[in-house]
């Protein structure tokens, strides 16, 4: 029989592969169950995945609790939800914390199974941890009261440039979701043991409303921002999409260069979404960021303030965001760029002939 | 015809400066409103949807009194009917807390086909409830949602995942939250915007089009709502501060002079802008 006591991660694999989002997961359910003095469950759904289940094992989960069906091949939100809720149900007890990640199918699933459950479910953790907590508040008498080892689940409010711990204590599961790329999965131990447990799912006939027809990679209608190196982006100080062609000479000048774009520059219709850098948007950390006519609202900055160097040109020198770019031009965009690029070619070949010599 | 249900939501435009603290906190009394930018494309998606098979299309929002502005902006976008749900025992509710008095007002409506989301909101951020309200309603729910078609019952929809996409099929009624990488905004209002502000001037009406309702006129139960109702608490909070704050600033009266100051402090202090650059 598998403990309901451990700390849970629901695994995410896509036609068989292992997603990179559960190694991460059971590496910070591994530091919260040892703070509880618990072990580390995972849950594995899909059709012919019992083989990875060695896997999860090897990164971090002491017991693995198996689903596997031929009605789970595909992701759907209600199979996949039927699965969970029959191992939930199949402990018993419900376990202290269930981890899930901020993916297109974390997103999509755990809110679903809180609701179910009637748990609270914090959405895009940057941090977890353990500890106590005292309620004082006089709304709920009920709610009063100490408690101890808890699920801190701790996230940023961009619009409210916060980070706020957020608590759950009343109700089991402790449900989070955590953002990609955030926790730190374990080194692969291949000398680690657990338990394998399969539990059989009964599907009812409503599981079945959604089917997919196709599932496909598509990766030609997206834009590289996550993995470029340099980044130009182009804000509200350009006047009009034909200002996207300064950015783009700008861009040409460097290897492995793409263009971003503020949200009121999409919004005006300039230039697609896919080019979107902000809360809204896309999420970057290039080498070079090169912002103008970008003023720098929180929500472009959370989207872009983790790259390495920020160069911004903005007209007006009290625009935010000469608060946290490294280096700064006050001046017109369109006088700016075009030397710009002529002194970084100028710059690269100096670098070059040096090198040469 | 088709029945749409949108939901939308009022939140604090941290793009204007009114309202933001120094600190970068938000003064909710102070700052400048506007339409969740999300919500957007699930209004226009209902639009399209309205005008492409014919549909009556239904706004829903949850807030306190100035959030009948948001209504009356997908009027003007060419909304039908507006629900304003607001009482104060809905104060610090959770997304579970939100979903519950959102599905009630769904159940006060009655029937409808789809049901329309933004994927989050920008001052929650969690993109929780959609779900929810689909869980509550014992429906399906397509998240992600860029485009989407319908014939007779069945809805066709393309959903976003990480690398690529999934095909799905769906018999109504459906939840949708729709991806930012759906259609384009289009800034055309397609409302009779001229006949929205006279009807908005008639008292009687203005009933007609905008319900403002209560939990008691949902039959919503208030111990499932606001602070009581919601499983999880807010119990501490930190700045996030200023990132940075060294900032070099070149700035003078010679554009070439300001230029090439610039790349001689990159060249100083070693950023390898070099090579990344094509020579």
């Amino acid at each position: 029989m598998p403990n309901p006591n451990n700390v849970v991660v629901v695994a995410e694999q896509l036609q068989g592969d292992l997603q990179q989002i559960t190694q991460e997961l059971l590496g910070a359910a591994r530091g919260l169950a040892e703070k509880l003095g618990t072990g580390v469950s995972c849950f594995l759904l899909g059709h012919g995945i019992t083989p990875l289940a060695e896997r999860l094992i090897h990164s971090g989960a002491d017991e693995v609790i198996v689903v596997d069906d031929p009605q789970l091949k595909e992701y759907t939100t209600l199979t996949y939800r039927r699965g969970v809720i029959a191992i939930l149900e199949h402990l018993k007890t419900p376990p202290p914390i269930v981890l899930m990640g901020s993916t297109t199918i974390g997103r999509d699933l755990a809110p679903r199974i809180a609701a179910y459950m009637e748990v609270g479910l914090t959405a895009d953790c940057t941090e977890l941890d353990i500890g106590d907590y005292e309620h004082k508040g006089k709304a709920d008498p009920t709610k009063v009261g100490t408690f101890n080892n808890i699920l801190y689940a701790i996230r940023p409010s961009f619009g409210e440039s916060l980070k706020a711990r957020i608590l759950g204590p009343w109700k089991k599961p402790q449900m989070a979701t955590t953002r990609i790329g955030v926790m730190q999965a374990l080194p692969l131990d291949k000398t680690r043991k657990g338990a394998v447990f399969t539990v059989a799912v009964k599907f009812e006939q409503e599981d079945f409303r959604v089917k997919v027809v196709k599932t496909a990679r598509d990766v030609s209608t997206s834009v590289n921002l996550t993995e470029a190196k340099v980044i130009v982006s182009g804000g509200a100080g350009l006047g009009g999409p034909e200002g996207f062609d300064v950015v783009r000479d700008l861009a040409s000048v460097f290897k492995d260069a793409v263009v971003g774009a503020s949200r009121r520059a999409v919004d005006s219709g300039w230039i697609p979404y896919a080019h979107q850098v902000g809360q809204t948007g896309k999420t970057v950390r290039p080498d070079i960021y090169i912002a103008l006519g970008i003023s720098g609202a929180i929500q472009h900055r959370v989207g872009m303030a983790n790259a390495k160097t920020i160069i911004a040109v903005n007209k007006d020198a009290d625009a935010p965001i000469f608060k946290f770019a490294h280096y700064g031009i006050v001046g017109d965009l369109y006088q700016v760029a075009p030397l710009l690029k002529k002194e970084l070619i100028k710059m690269a070949r100096e670098k070059g002939v040096k090198a040469g010599a | 015809m088709l029945k749409v249900v949108v939901f939308i939501k009022q939140v604090p435009d941290t793009s204007s400066k009114a309202g933001v603290n120094p600190d970068g906190t938000i003064d909710r009394a102070r700052a400048k409103r506007m339409l969740n930018p999300f919500d957007r494309y699930a209004l226009q998606k209902a639009i399209e949807i309205k005008r492409q098979y014919g549909a009556e299309v239904t706004c829903v929002t949850m807030g306190p009194p100035p959030a009948v502005e948001v209504l009356v902006e997908a009027f003007e976008h060419g909304a039908d009917y507006g629900i304003l749900l607001t009482d104060k025992r809905l104060a610090a509710s959770d997304t579970l807390a939100t979903a519950y008095a959102l599905h009630m007002v769904v159940r006060h409506i009655g029937a409808f086909d789809v049901i329309l989301t933004g994927l989050q909101t920008t001052d929650g951020d969690t993109a929780q409830v959609g779900p929810q309200i689909a869980e509550r309603l014992h429906i399906a729910q397509i998240t992600y949602c860029e485009g989407l078609s319908i014939s007779g019952t069945t809805l066709s929809a393309r959903r976003v995942v990480e690398g690529g996409f999934q095909e799905m099929e769906v018999q109504l009624p459906v939840l949708i939250t729709v991806a930012n990488s759906a259609t384009p905004l289009d800034y055309k209002r397609f409302g009779d915007v001229a006949a929205v502000k006279e009807f908005l001037r008639h008292p009687e009406e203005r009933e007609k089009r905008i319900k403002i309702v209560s939990l008691d006129t949902i039959g919503a139960d208030s111990a499932r709502t606001g602070l009581v109702g919601s499983p999880t608490v807010v119990g501490k909070t930190w700045k996030l501060g200023e990132i940075g704050g060294s900032c070099v600033v070149f700035q003078g009266e010679s554009m070439e002079r300001e230029v090439s100051e610039l790349i001689e402090k990159l060249k100083a202090d070693g950023k390898g802008v070099e090579e990344l650059i094509n020579a």
